[in-house]
């Protein structure tokens, strides 16, 4: 599964899973689009492909601003970002320019299949320390609403929030990451 | 004692109606919980109870945390809770406000009875969801720029009267005359100014609506006089709140205490309950921004209800003002204020945070506008589609048990993704079309299967409690006859 939409009473929950943290927080904006509208519903073809950048000081906050920042641009473009995209890198304040171009490196083909994590062979520093710096490049199709009738996600919520390594080091690179995160509707 | 033990949690019922959770390990209080036994099984079938237990963690909670006999889970805070936090020494939380800040409902009387209305349900249904802006991306009835927004941010309903959009009595039927104190434009970001502008006047999706219904019962004669309800009557009942504005404020601020107030936020079980301490530069800004935008939501109901005047007045062909159609009042129940309640025989200022909970002030409250303070307050709870709608007065037991609150609505029973798979949108409309007429329109099917009469809890068993304990008396029933949504 990329990703499976959960019951919540009055809400409406995303739980996502990938080969690297990159696939799953993609996942799961790609679950935030379809608890917005039914899959088969959405035009193969319709919309222009946009790209957005955020950052935060964790790998958590990242998803949370990441998945903000796609319900924003939701609203104020008038289209539901589908088929998203995304490459992850970790700033070390302290560490800087080692630490950039490892990470440059490793995202060197990005939106590819075989892109490989950045975040997730950084190195053994990439735990969520608050003074690093975890930014994200993304990109996604812009459905124009007046094209489908989706619902509106009103926002994300932190409720219940979980990313995770799934057996392994999180700093691997080789890591299986699960996500959940519970939207408010 | 009688006990009630669901998932971990056990509850000392300290008499009809009220549960209790005694504080235990890092909790700061006790909860309440004010319900029957059939609705206790249903707010114990999820995490409500967890997520009251939590509520307690939260600095400077007075008494209890409280849930109300609607209770559901939330996230961080349950829907449907109360929590008051000391103004100076507790906080002032986001999560217990929720994402749609001052989310709320609006009725409107008219002088029409339902046989006036009768024959014309289809065209008026349509002619509604027409000109009501609704669902996603559909824009609002006023096209604004940000000027606009910072005005409408800063004044409330003012900005509407000056502006066309509502007349003088209007301001009289809102709480605080539909302009809160303390409203501060510029503590809201521009990421949120950016998605209200779109949306100035505008139902959204989800469980908003507006409902066209005929009072069907008056249990109290004078209060229903006060209020200008009658048997057979017909009124318009909106809901709805502070759109992306809203959202975006409370997201905004989440992060901003996420990273300024870690401290706190390592000390509470659930980042959703993310609060700013009580005096930091933090908790000033954030309750300037959320009064902006209960100010706005204020304004998106007045600016739907002045659209439905012109539809009624097309459809009938008659002026709103012939056909009586005032704002009986308007309620929040996703906010924080600022209150004075007697604590320990103490006169002490608190953040009564009501999250899916009404304010629910007796008579002779100085808070309660003019027009009802001898009555007490109107409170609405609208009920699923198919059940109706109660409109019930402040109690005069809300002081003491609940902070001036009761319930707002009937409250989940059942999730998004089941009542998808149990239900289909058109079977649906068209069972309360033919069984029970009512008119239903929406942008989506999904919506109306979501929004089944099923998924919600009973109505009438809510209010029962709240009337039994005094926290909100019955005065009149209403049922659906025509309904839009998004």
């Amino acid at each position: 599964m990329p990703f499976e939409l959960r019951e919540h009473t009055a809400d409406i929950a995303v739980e996502a899973r990938g080969e690297s943290l990159e696939r799953t927080v993609a996942a799961v904006a790609d679950g935030l689009a379809a608890a917005s509208c039914d899959e088969d519903e959405i035009p193969a073809d319709a919309g222009e492909r946009f790209d957005l950048s955020v950052v935060a000081e964790s790998r958590e906050a990242l998803l949370f601003e990441y998945l903000d920042e796609l319900i924003y641009l939701r609203d104020v473009r008038l289209e539901l970002p589908v088929e998203n995209r995304v490459r992850i890198q970790l700033e070390h304040s302290d560490a800087g320019d080692a630490a950039n171009a490892d990470a440059a490196d490793a995202t060197s083909t990005p939106d590819t299949d075989d892109a490989t994590d950045a975040a997730d062979v950084v190195g053994t520093a990439g735990t969520d320390e608050t003074d690093d710096r975890w930014s994200l490049e993304g990109s996604a199709r812009g459905v124009p609403l007046t094209e489908i009738d989706a619902r509106e996600i009103k926002a994300v919520t932190y409720s219940e929030m979980r990313l995770e390594a799934v057996d392994g080091d999180p700093d691997s690179g080789t890591t299986a990451w699960e996500a959940y995160v519970v939207f408010d509707v | 004692m009688t006990t009630f033990d669901a998932n971990g949690v056990t509850l000392e019922r300290i008499r009809e109606f009220v549960w209790e959770l005694p504080q235990e390990g890092e909790m700061r209080s006790p909860a309440r919980v004010l319900a029957s036994e059939a609705l206790l099984e249903q707010i114990s079938d999820d995490k409500t109870l967890e997520q009251l237990r939590n509520a307690t963690h939260l600095p400077g909670i007075t008494n209890y945390a409280i849930c109300m006999p609607d209770g559901h889970q939330g996230y961080g805070f349950p829907v449907g809770g109360v929590g008051a936090m000391d103004a100076e020494n507790g906080c002032i939380s986001p999560g217990a406000v929720g994402y749609d800040i001052n989310c709320g409902v609006r009725m409107m009387t008219t002088n029409l009875t339902y046989s006036d209305v009768q024959g014309h349900e289809e065209e008026l249904v349509d002619a509604l969801f027409d000109n009501v802006p609704s669902g996603l991306g559909g824009g609002g009835i006023v096209e604004s720029d940000v000027d606009t927004v910072e005005d409408v941010l800063a004044r409330g309903v003012d900005w509407a009267l000056e502006h066309g959009y509502a007349v003088e009595e209007d301001l009289l039927h809102c709480e605080d005359e539909g302009m809160r104190e303390g409203a501060d434009p510029s503590k809201v970001t521009q990421k949120a100014k950016d998605r209200g502008k779109n949306q100035l006047g505008s139902l959204g999706s989800g469980n908003h609506f507006l409902e066209v219904q005929r009072v069907t019962d008056v249990f109290d004669g004078e209060v229903g006089e006060a209020f200008g309800l009658e048997k057979d009557q017909i009124v318009v009942l909106i809901h709805c709140g502070s759109r992306g504005l809203g959202h975006q404020t409370c997201n905004d601020y989440l992060r901003k205490i996420e990273q300024q107030h870690r401290g706190l936020l390592n000390q509470l079980p659930d980042k959703e309950l993310a609060a700013a301490p009580a005096g930091s530069q933090l908790a000033e800004d954030y309750y300037g921004a959320m009064n902006a935008a209960i100010n706005f939501a204020w304004v998106n109901r007045q600016l739907i209800m002045h659209r439905t005047r012109q539809v009624f007045e097309r459809v009938f062909d008659r002026s709103w003002e012939e056909m009586e159609m005032n704002l009986l009042y308007d309620v929040a129940h996703n906010i924080a204020k600022k209150e004075t309640h007697e604590v320990g025989g103490e006169q002490r200022e608190l953040y009564v945070h009501r999250k899916g909970a009404t304010r629910a002030f007796p008579a002779g409250h100085p808070d309660v506008p003019s027009a009802y303070r001898d009555v007490g307050q109107p409170v609405i709870i609208p009920g699923s589609m198919g059940a109706g709608s109660y409109v019930l007065r402040g109690g005069e037991a809300s002081m003491d048990l609940t902070f001036g609150s009761t319930a707002h609505g009937a409250g989940r029973l059942m999730s998004r993704t089941q009542a998808k798979q149990d239900y289909w949108g058109g079977d649906v409309q068209q069972e309360l079309q033919d069984r029970q007429q009512i008119y239903v329109k929406a942008q989506s099917g999904a919506t109306i299967a979501e929004e089944a009469p099923g998924v919600y809890k009973d109505v009438d068993e809510v209010v029962r409690v709240s009337d039994a304990l005094g926290i909100g008396d019955k005065v009149a029933r209403t049922f659906p006859v025509c309904n839009i949504k998004g």
